[in-house]
């Protein structure tokens, strides 16, 4: 019987003191972890500071991705209404982002740094077809809530 | 031969090989940008630097003949030092553009920098620029920042082709290529320099940013557009094709193409493709018509028997697709009425049909009837070729107008129009006359005496003597025939029998598969096509099927086609566009083209050559054989198309080999008058382009400059109307001093001039459009 209380009393003990340690979990989503600077999350394409699009469409990361998840299409804008900072630009850029393995690649691959990995990693969709992220999706890089 | 170590591998050429070729043979690869087997060495761009014994420096691969115990090193590290250096020196001003360069993936200068050159460069003083994407023509784009300076495209141009139209302009670094006298390029052939190119610096426009070479599908194809039936690769992506290159292939040739088949390749994307089908003038899914369609054969063959129903076949149908339909004729059907719809009357016999090998033998050339610059360039380019190396070639022309061009120089015998067959069997008969083949074939012709443009009657007899000596005295004979006038058979025939040494006949006229829809079983004379249409009119015809082709545009007598459409009751079209005269048709249904099914094409030579399907048919288009099976369904036949491997050929229907040539008559024109004589250009007629539409020439017939004169249309042409005996078209023509006066040439199958309405050879008045107003 002794013993009995003796096991009851190390056990709360254990309760008691963890009670005051500080928490390994965080509540979720009122409050987020700061993530290292470089974890790859979900894309971006970036512009430059006049606002043009960095993408050339060049299709780089498209051969390169493990995963086959991206689809450039490139086209030729008009000298007067220019997308890119070159007459080259992507019209179609997609990434599945169910089929992407988030290794890097892309970025790694991407002569004109327009391809980068954000922290960004809140991927839920109810359709798969929303998971699919298109060229306009991936210019306005995505913030958390 | 010449026995020399390239790399410790023994290897025996032959006198005069170029180090670079036998290294080839050995498949060593030594890097060159500058040489091209077609062009010979420049030894320009010095990349195929190799080390040979007892020489004291570097030596470059392309400029040095092998020697009898020469020993080659192509690798170690002098050459690498060496080749490192001219890349380095290469890559000085070289813009780092290759993210947005179309070449990025298959270009030289890549793929050397890699294996040969540097890791870095040392260079850190400012580029210099130069002038990016400047146009050559419409085609071409030249960054000059990007080349080499190999100069490949300047002396495929100049040398090769014969039209200096590309140069080399400014001195040292500021080189660059640019066009003569800054005008745009207008060869037919330019389009290959894009090939030819080793670096990004000429690309195509249509191709700009369409694709990169590791997303698309390089299918082997042939090029559809004439009989020459060029080896290409096609490129699709995503089920489209975006390109069209040349293919070479060994000892056979360069994979030169033309502009019409490296650029002709859009037409299956146009506006006006047919993508669903038409039944009675409703639009129509096309499984719908195909069972509309399946039940008024059934309902014809029930009612009026099967030999009430005749099949057209023409087009770019594939010799599997012409079989097929050939065995639905006879097996599901069981009609005889079966003909291909040709707009030129002649056939040639397959025992006459020459190769390209005969052009490489050749030592007379005779143009009959065309030019085949106009109607099949890249054997224009086969002849240039015979000529760099032969060149002693005679070259004649026997036309209504001047055949032959400065580019492959030699004599014409201008003749009046239609004349050419009565000419050539007068110059038979004055050369050979006691041969009994040239006694039969001249039978007819009694004491009828040749006129011809340009010579003075007396002379007349000479010059036809001397043709006729060219003729049979030649070594080696190839004659390139246009197919106008079907009694040239005759004097082809009477030409070989006659002749003790090789003679050659190249077909230029057209289907382009003329000769594979034969093999397939369909019956090429034009004779045939005439009894269908004679059938049709008769009454005995009341459903006509038109595999591919354009009746009412290729007839060469549209009153009559329009007469036995309107005769037969039904009138089916299957192809990729709508035919002219929509009215005449009962049911329109898609099919699928070229690129989109694979199959064989036989080319003027005979020889069968397979094209692959790197896109998919766009809309509701679909193959043949799928209308097919369905309609064999319909009539409760049973068809199967296992997988033909030798198709059957088709004897010919028998004839006189050498039968007499008629007579021509008088002529009897006004000296206001203009006789009309076709031509078939490759650029006009058959399928539809976008990207070739400023190539399409804005005044596409031809008058002599003094009739031009006559009708104040000026130098760069005008509106005329064209009054034959019972219709009249418009004419946009320009001047030409290929053509003498009193008579228009006129490209066959041009939709706003359709010359089948006024017929060849006819006597027509022409007026300038304003005159007719004032009248």
């Amino acid at each position: 019987m002794l013993q009995g209380v003796k096991a009851i009393a190390k056990g709360l003990g254990t309760t008691f003191k963890a009670l005051t340690e500080p928490r390994d979990t965080i509540a979720y989503p009122e409050k987020r972890r700061e993530y290292a600077p470089r974890f790859r999350g979900k894309h971006m394409l970036a512009r430059d500071e006049d606002g043009h699009e960095l993408c050339v469409g060049c299709g780089l990361c498209e051969a390169v991705c493990p995963a086959q998840a991206i689809r450039v299409v490139a086209a030729e804008a008009p000298v007067e209404k220019p997308v890119s900072w070159t007459n080259r630009y992507s019209v179609d850029y997609e990434v599945d982002l169910i089929r992407c393995i988030f290794c890097g690649m892309c970025e790694e691959a991407c002569p004109t740094n327009a391809v980068r990995l954000t922290p960004f990693n809140e991927l839920a969709a109810f359709e798969r077809t929303d998971m699919v992220a298109d060229k306009e999706e991936l210019l306005s890089p995505p913030v958390r809530k | 031969m010449i026995r020399l170590t390239i790399d410790d591998q023994q290897i025996s050429v032959p006198e005069g090989t170029l180090v670079a070729d036998a290294a080839a043979k050995l498949g060593i690869e030594i890097p060159v940008y500058c040489y091209h087997q077609a062009l010979g060495p420049l030894g320009a761009c010095r990349i195929c630097l190799v080390q040979v014994e007892k020489m004291p420096k570097l030596v470059t691969a392309c400029t040095t003949a092998v020697q009898e115990g020469m020993v080659v090193h192509t690798r170690g590290a002098l050459v690498d030092k060496g080749r490192q250096g001219v890349l380095e020196f290469l890559l000085i001003n070289h813009p780092l553009d290759c993210p947005v360069c179309d070449k990025g993936g298959e270009c030289f200068l890549q793929d050397y920098a890699f294996s040969y050159g540097a890791s870095a460069g040392r260079y850190d003083e400012p580029k210099i620029h130069k002038l990016k994407d400047a146009p050559i023509n419409e085609f071409i784009i030249l960054d000059q920042e990007r080349c080499v300076l190999c100069q490949r495209c300047v002396r495929f141009m100049g040398e090769y082709v014969g039209e200096e139209q590309l140069m080399l302009e400014g001195r040292g670094v500021q080189t660059v290529v640019a066009t003569v006298d800054h005008q745009p390029v207008v060869s037919p052939f330019a389009g290959n320099v894009i090939d030819l190119c080793p670096v990004g610096a000429l690309l195509s426009r249509p191709y700009r940013y369409k694709a990169r070479p590791w997303n698309l599908e390089r299918v082997e194809s042939v090029c559809p557009h004439c009989p020459v039936g060029c080896t290409t690769l096609a490129t699709g992506r995503d089920g489209h094709v975006v390109r069209v290159e040349g293919r070479p292939e060994a000892d056979r040739h360069w994979g030169w193409l033309c502009d019409r088949g490296r650029f002709g390749y859009d037409f299956a994307y146009l506006p006006d493709r047919l993508l669903a089908a038409t039944v009675e003038g409703e639009e129509r899914s096309a499984a719908e018509a195909q069972r509309t369609v399946g039940g008024w054969i059934a309902q014809a063959v029930a009612s009026h028997g099967p030999e009430s129903v005749a099949i057209l076949v023409g087009g770019q149908h594939t010799v599997q697709e012409a079989n097929q339909i050939a065995r639905f004729a006879r097996e599901v059907i069981g009609t005889e009425r079966v003909a291909m719809v040709r707009s030129t009357r002649g056939y040639l016999p397959s025992a006459l049909n020459g190769t390209f090998e005969d052009i490489e033998r050749a030592d007379t050339v005779v143009y009959l009837g065309g030019d085949p610059y106009e109607s099949v360039p890249v054997v224009h380019l086969k002849l240039r070729d015979r000529y760099r190396q032969f060149p002693d070639l005679k070259v004649i022309g026997i036309g209504s107008w001047v055949l032959t061009r400065s580019t492959l120089p030699g004599q014409d015998v201008v003749v009046e129009p239609g004349q050419e067959v009565a000419v050539l069997a007068a110059a038979l008969k004055i050369a050979a006359g006691e041969q009994e083949a040239v006694k039969v074939l001249t039978a007819n012709l009694g004491d009828w005496r040749p006129s011809l443009t340009g010579v003075d009657p007396a002379a007349v007899e000479d010059r036809l003597r001397e043709l006729g000596q060219s003729l049979l005295g030649s070594e080696h004979l190839v004659l390139l025939w246009d197919g106008k006038d079907a009694e040239m058979e005759s004097v082809l025939h009477a030409i070989k029998t006659v002749r003790e040494e090789r003679s050659a006949v190249l077909p230029m006229f057209g289907p382009a598969n003329w000769r594979g829809f034969e093999q397939a079983g369909i019956d090429p004379h034009f004779d045939r096509l005439d009894s269908v249409l004679d059938d049709c009119i008769a009454g005995r015809v009341t459903t006509l099927l038109v595999f591919g082709g354009d009746l009412l545009r290729e007839y060469p007598d549209r009153r009559r086609a329009e007469e036995a459409l309107a005769a037969v009751e039904r009138v089916v079209q299957e192809g990729c566009f709508a035919p002219e005269g929509q009215e005449h048709y009962h049911a329109i249904v898609p099919g699928a083209g070229w690129g989109e099914v694979v199959g064989s094409y036989v080319n003027l030579e005979g020889r069968p050559q397979t094209a692959g399907a790197p896109a998919t048919p766009p809309g509701q288009a679909r193959p043949v054989r799928t209308y097919l099976l369905a309609w064999a369904h319909a009539l409760k036949k049973n068809l199967v198309f296992e997988d033909e491997g030798r198709l059957p050929g088709m004897a010919a229907a028998a004839r006189a080999a050498v039968a007499p040539v008629t007579r021509p008559g008088d002529l009897a024109r006004g000296d206001d008058e203009l006789v009309m004589v076709g031509n078939t250009e490759v650029m006009e007629g058959g399928l539809p382009s976008e990207y070739l539409a400023s190539r399409v020439a804005e005044y596409p017939g031809r008058v002599s400059p003094q009739d031009a004169l006559r009708l104040e249309i000026g130098q760069q042409g005008g509106r005329l109307v064209v009054e034959g005996s019972d219709d009249t078209i418009m004419v946009n023509a320009a001047p030409d001093p290929r053509v003498p006066g009193g008579r228009m040439v006129l490209p066959y199958g041009i939709q706003e001039s359709p010359l089948n309405r006024i017929g060849e050879g006819a006597t027509v008045k022409v007026y300038r459009r304003e005159e007719v107003g004032a009248r």
